[in-house]
């Protein structure tokens, strides 16, 4: 089986299952439903995707596995248990296998704290180690992974004499120093400059490896996933319509919202400036308090037909090679996997 | 110098030496520090750069502003003949500002103030910036200034009933219409455009970058376009100017920056950018449709802008970088038509590819 | 930020670094105040007429005399003297003593007191020497001090008759004229000869004695050091009220209350504020609900009349007053606390902390409130001015504690002792200044530490 396949039971570290989240709106009539029935599983030591624009539910799906929300309905299962109540000792249990690392590399630091307060805070709350100097001990281990040397220079200094790329690195260093199975990573780069980029993402890819760690890797631009993430989801509204092995989405995709993403996307190639780009897609994204019936992408599908409306909502089907997608009209529209 | 890609055609902007510092208690910070460059009518120029690079002050320079504590401090910036360094606050605002050249600024979409409707978010934009006569057109109200901005709307293809609404009940491409139809009121020759695209999910950048590329083609719009990404730049730049820690790397048109593909018609075949930096970047920038295993970066940080090193400000990140590099600023050499860079090793060795 | 960055940015600020100095000499005042005061233990004898009886009633300042066209005497005490021993026929001794008082003023003094200490039954006279060698009998009596205790003579009291008989040695025609309960003694004893008296005679300049002559008659007796009190017509630094009182005295006696009531005060409502802010806006749900309501309650309901009733039922003290202010004055810094804390609830790093597994209490503690402390300090110092204002209000309608000597109290006392209506300026403007001071001084200091402290959530 190839490596992009889903995963075998023994080899599953976290799985959603039919994960929902609605919200009510401040005026009360609203009902968003930001998570509209999502699962997937990932496994150990992979990296995994989610892939999305604004109003995708991505972000939401990173909150409710960090239980920072919680889920309407569905499950989330990490290492085949699931979290209790908030406070208790599973919730305790479940922190310390899945952590985050937070978009806003200035805002995810409480600016008054110091680098050694905010690596040490992790340790306190989870009361690890007995003296100051094992927890230091460990702060220093940590930030030596992330190649923040010498250690001494930066364990006195607030955030904001850190740059941006510096900031992230501690920002992993803090997810990373409880052990952790599953870090999600709310769109880690995007605050960051073109040029360090690639440096944070190799850094997370050289301990992702060594930890064996599984990653969820959440950003709205593809291209990053591309080099990044193992597998890609990529969603619409609040549901996965495509996933699959990275190289097999982008090259060859099925669902027209897939096919339509990568086509809008912009390459640093010569030629383009006097060519309008062919996009795909119809109108604006739907409000999520007002999901269309059916497929939720036919008010903007080039493909839609009278189907799409008229049936419910397709689930994801299952095409070979580990790749699933939403689309019912796929064969008609010429989608193929060659 | 000029950068000589039209010969007989006259740019509709053309800056020379510009200079822009920031004088702060801990110094001046030359954020612009020497950037020369022309735009031709009905032309995308790109200012490209990472963050601190300039770009976004000297795109606010452009239309003689400078926030505080920043001040254009050498250079000249002439607009359809017409030289802004030095005009006076009430020149600039009388027949400068969104009369010949308008903006679009960072984050302009986020400024619409919500209690508001569009009509009344863009009347009032409308007067800051019309002239007298116009001006009173529109105080009088009444349909006269509803038809002017519906069809500032129709431009950016929104439809009338927009101007009915509230800012929340648009979505972030329509609100960067909105500015984009705003910036247009009074018929600038040039639009300078600062991250426009940044804040947009990818498929409505498309949208708003083809709106723009209908622009340029239906009005002769000559536009600076600033961004960070190489690939939002090449996708609407004709020409793109690279911008590092204040001074320019690289001018050149797109092929020259991103090199051309032989196998596309008869073409001279260009390699390619020559800057290191530029290459740099551009190996740093993600493709979605070539396999690419590794993705580069550039170790290191930019130069400290109030204090910068002696020599090529690029220098100590450089991997080409030689002796000479640390101790003398390069000088803008032409490596082929238009095609302008700031670096020794490329003036030296033209053909130098491996990186 | 560390204190010495702290200080640093602070001493940039002259607006801070005034309102500090200001608020450094109140605090030296109001500790060591009492040391500097001509009269330490006046806190005690506030409203004790006795204490206050040897000085002049409602005198201005002493430095008005420079702006006077005719100086008046100040007051003083006189301690130095001589001493006179002789010894008469019959073996009786007398003891002299004797007070140079040098009078170079354009007025003379509104009282001239002796006080002896003594006991036993001793004779006593009083007698004043003028510059011009005339002398006046003022006083002759046995004092009887039997079990210790003081002779007290009041010229202005007690001699008026004296006074009578020295002019009727000289003109005894004038001196039928006058009227021992009508006329000012002292004045008189003072008076060039063949000025026009009665009026405003003008007055002899020249050094006085008042030599003070006891008998030692019986061998218990003993005899004190007297003192002789010269009540003068102005008195003091800022002269003296209607019941004798000085008033400099009582402003720096004000300076504790003030900075009690006031630093107190505030420290208590700002901390309960903020502690039931952060509380309402973190924990949310019904506990939020509690306390806005109880926000709204004490909000709306109009402190006054509230205050005017506890004071019915308890007797106004000044810790009544304090606990109502507390009640009352938390609300200001709770509402801007709960905005602050619902602001501060949604930033990243809490949320980021809460994904670590932070409760709620390591959260409110270690990332909120910390936050809230630059504004904690700037809101009590801007808040003392408000509530020393409203202690003196409520002094002024008479629901103050009169056993304090604040600076209310003494704006209470010269308004309705009439120190408007007679012009007695010196009783009046001085605790209003100094109030006004005082919360001037905590202005500058709280709005310094506001523009230093106020929390930088984003540095790029």
């Amino acid at each position: 089986m190839s490596v992009f396949s889903p995963p075998e039971p023994a080899d599953i570290i976290l799985e959603v299952r039919d994960l929902r989240k609605e919200f009510i709106a401040r005026r009360g009539r609203a009902r968003v439903r930001a998570v509209d029935g999502v699962s997937f599983a990932l496994r150990r030591g992979e990296i995994l995707g989610l892939v999305g624009e604004s109003g995708s539910g991505k972000t939401t799906i990173g909150k409710l596995i960090m239980r920072l929300v919680e889920p309407s309905s569905g499950s989330i299962e990490v290492a085949g248990f699931e979290p209790g109540p908030r406070g208790g000792g599973a919730d305790i249990a479940y922190r310390r296998r899945v952590q985050m690392i937070f978009q806003d590399p200035y805002a995810s630091m409480n600016p008054h704290f110091r680098i050694k307060d905010v690596l040490e805070e992790p340790l306190l709350i989870h009361h690890i180690g007995k003296t100051r100097e094992e927890r230091l001990a460990m702060v220093a281990r940590v930030m030596e992974k992330v190649k923040m040397t010498p250690v001494a220079d930066f364990l006195d200094r607030h955030p904001h004499m850190l740059s941006g790329g510096q900031r992230q690195r501690i920002a992993t260093a803090r997810a990373l120093i409880l052990r952790p199975s599953v870090i999600v990573a709310d769109e880690p780069v995007s605050m960051i400059d073109l040029s360090t980029r690639a440096e944070i993402l190799h850094l997370l890819k050289t301990i992702q490896e060594e930890m064996e760690l599984s990653f969820i890797y959440i950003t709205h631009d593809i291209s990053t996933a591309r080099y990044f993430a193992d597998r890609i989801a990529v969603m619409y509204l609040g549901r996965i319509v495509e996933i699959g092995g990275r190289d097999e989405v982008i090259d060859h995709p099925f669902h027209p919202y897939t096919r339509a993403l990568i086509a809008a996307v912009c390459e640093p190639e010569a030629g383009r400036a006097g060519t309008l780009r062919e996009l795909q897609v119809r109108g604006e994204i739907p409000s999520a308090s007002d999901i269309p019936s059916g497929c939720r992408f036919r008010t903007r599908c080039m493909y839609a037909a009278e189907e799409c409306s008229a049936l419910p909502e397709p689930g994801l089907e299952d095409i070979g090679g580990g790749h699933s997608h939403a689309c019912r009209r796929w064969k008609e529209i010429g989608a193929t996997r060659a | 110098m000029g950068d000589m890609t039209r010969a007989g055609t006259e740019p509709v902007l053309s800056v020379r030496g510009l200079k822009l510092h920031y004088f702060t208690s801990k110094g001046a910070v030359r954020a612009v520090d020497g950037i020369s460059f022309d735009l031709y009518p009905g032309e995308t120029l790109g200012l490209v750069g990472e963050s601190g690079c300039g770009k976004t002050s000297a795109g606010s320079a452009l239309l003689g502003m400078a926030s505080p504590p920043g001040r254009i401090v050498e250079g000249s910036i002439l607009v359809d003949g017409t030289e802004v360094v030095g005009m006076s606050e009430r020149s600039l605002r009388r027949d400068l500002r969104w009369s010949k050249v308008s903006m679009v600024f960072q984050g302009a979409m986020n400024c619409l103030t919500p209690v508001y409707t569009i009509r009344e978010l863009m009347a009032e934009t409308y007067r800051e910036h019309a002239p007298e006569k116009k001006r009173d057109a529109v105080a009088k109200g009444g349909e006269g200034i509803d038809n002017l901005l519906a069809e500032s709307l129709r431009l950016v293809g929104l439809p009338a009933a927009t101007l009915g609404r509230y800012p929340h009940e648009l979505s972030g491409g329509m609100k960067q219409r909105v500015a984009i139809a705003m910036a247009l009121f009074l018929e600038p020759k040039v639009v300078v455009m600062d991250e426009p695209t940044t804040a947009l999910d990818v498929i409505v950048q498309a949208q708003i970058l083809n709106l723009v590329k209908g622009l340029k083609r239906d009005l002769g719009l000559s536009c600076v376009f600033i961004t960070h990404d190489l690939a939002t730049e090449a996708e609407i730049a004709d020409r793109i100017l690279v911008m590092y820690a204040g001074r320019m790397a690289e001018l050149g048109s797109s092929e020259d920056i991103f090199g051309n593909d032989p196998r596309r018609g008869s073409q001279r075949p260009r390699r390619g950018s020559s800057h290191p930096y530029t290459k740099m970047l551009l190996a740093s920038t993600p493709r979605l449709h070539r396999r690419v295993s590794e993705l580069a970066f550039i170790p290191g940080s930019p130069p400290d802008l109030i204090d910068p090193p002696e020599g090529c400000r690029f220098a100590p990140r450089c991997p080409f970088a030689k002796a000479k590099c640390h101790r003398d600023e390069p000088p803008i050499s032409e490596l082929g038509p238009g095609h302008l860079a700031a670096c020794w090793k490329a003036m030296e060795d033209p053909e130098y590819e491996r990186l | 930020m560390s204190a010495g960055e702290f200080w640093n940015e602070f001493s940039k600020s002259k607006t801070g670094l005034v309102g500090l100095a200001l608020m450094l000499v109140f605090v030296l005042l109001g500790a060591f105040g009492g040391l500097l005061v001509p009269f330490p233990d006046a806190a005690r004898h506030w409203r004790d007429i006795d204490y206050w009886q040897d000085e002049p009633l409602a005198a201005p300042p002493v430095w008005t005399n420079a702006f006077a066209a005719r100086k008046g005497a100040p007051s003083s005490i006189l301690t130095r003297f001589r001493t006179e021993k002789e010894t008469r026929d019959d073996g009786v001794a007398i003891e002299t003593f004797v007070f140079a008082y040098s009078f170079t003023y354009d007025r003379p003094p509104r009282d001239l007191v002796v006080r002896v200490p003594g006991s036993g039954r001793v004779p006593m006279a009083i007698w004043l020497e003028r510059p011009d060698g005339l002398s006046a009998e003022l006083y002759r009596d046995q004092v009887d001090l039997s079990g210790g205790g003081e002779n007290r003579v009041s010229v202005t009291r007690d001699c008026a008759r004296a006074a009578i008989e020295f002019v009727r040695s000289r003109d005894e025609a004038l001196a039928d004229t006058m009227n021992a309960d009508l006329i000012k003694p002292v004045e008189i004893l003072f008076a060039k000869p063949g000025s026009g008296i009665p009026g405003a005679p003008a007055p002899l300049k020249g050094i006085y004695e008042i030599r003070i002559r006891a008998l030692v008659v019986s061998p218990d007796f003993s005899l004190g050091r007297p003192t002789v009190i010269v009540s003068g017509q102005v008195s003091g630094i800022m002269g003296t009220d209607a019941s004798k009182r000085d008033v400099f005295t009582g402003i720096v006696l004000g300076i504790r209350w003030a900075l009690m009531i006031g630093i107190l005060s505030s420290a208590v409502t700002v901390v309960a504020g903020v502690l039931l802010g952060i509380v309402a806006a973190y924990f949310g749900g019904a506990l939020d609900w509690l306390l806005t309501r109880l926000y709204e309650l004490v909000y709306f309901l109009p402190v006054l009349p509230f205050l005017i009733v506890i004071s019915a039922i308890f007797k106004p003290s000044i810790w009544v007053l304090i606990a109502i202010i507390c009640a009352f004055f938390w609300t200001g810094s709770f509402k801007t606390v709960y905005g602050m804390t619902l602001q501060i609830k949604e930033e990243s790093f809490v949320e980021a902390s809460r994904a670590l597994g932070s409760g709620p209490w390591r959260i409110v503690l270690r990332h909120i409130a910390p936050m809230l402390l630059p504004y904690s300090f700037a809101s009590m110092a801007l808040s003392v001015p408000a509530i020393i204002v409203y202690e003196a209000s409520v002094s002024l309608i008479g629901l103050g504690d009169a056993t304090i000597v604040s600076w209310g109290q003494i704006l209470e006392s010269a308004l309705t002792q009439g120190a408007v209506i007679n012009g007695l300026w010196w009783w009046v403007l001085p605790p209003g200044l100094m109030i006004a001071l005082m919360g001037m001084s905590f202005a500058f200091l709280g709005t310094a530490l506001d523009k230093i402290l106020h929390p930088k959530l984003r540095t790029r």
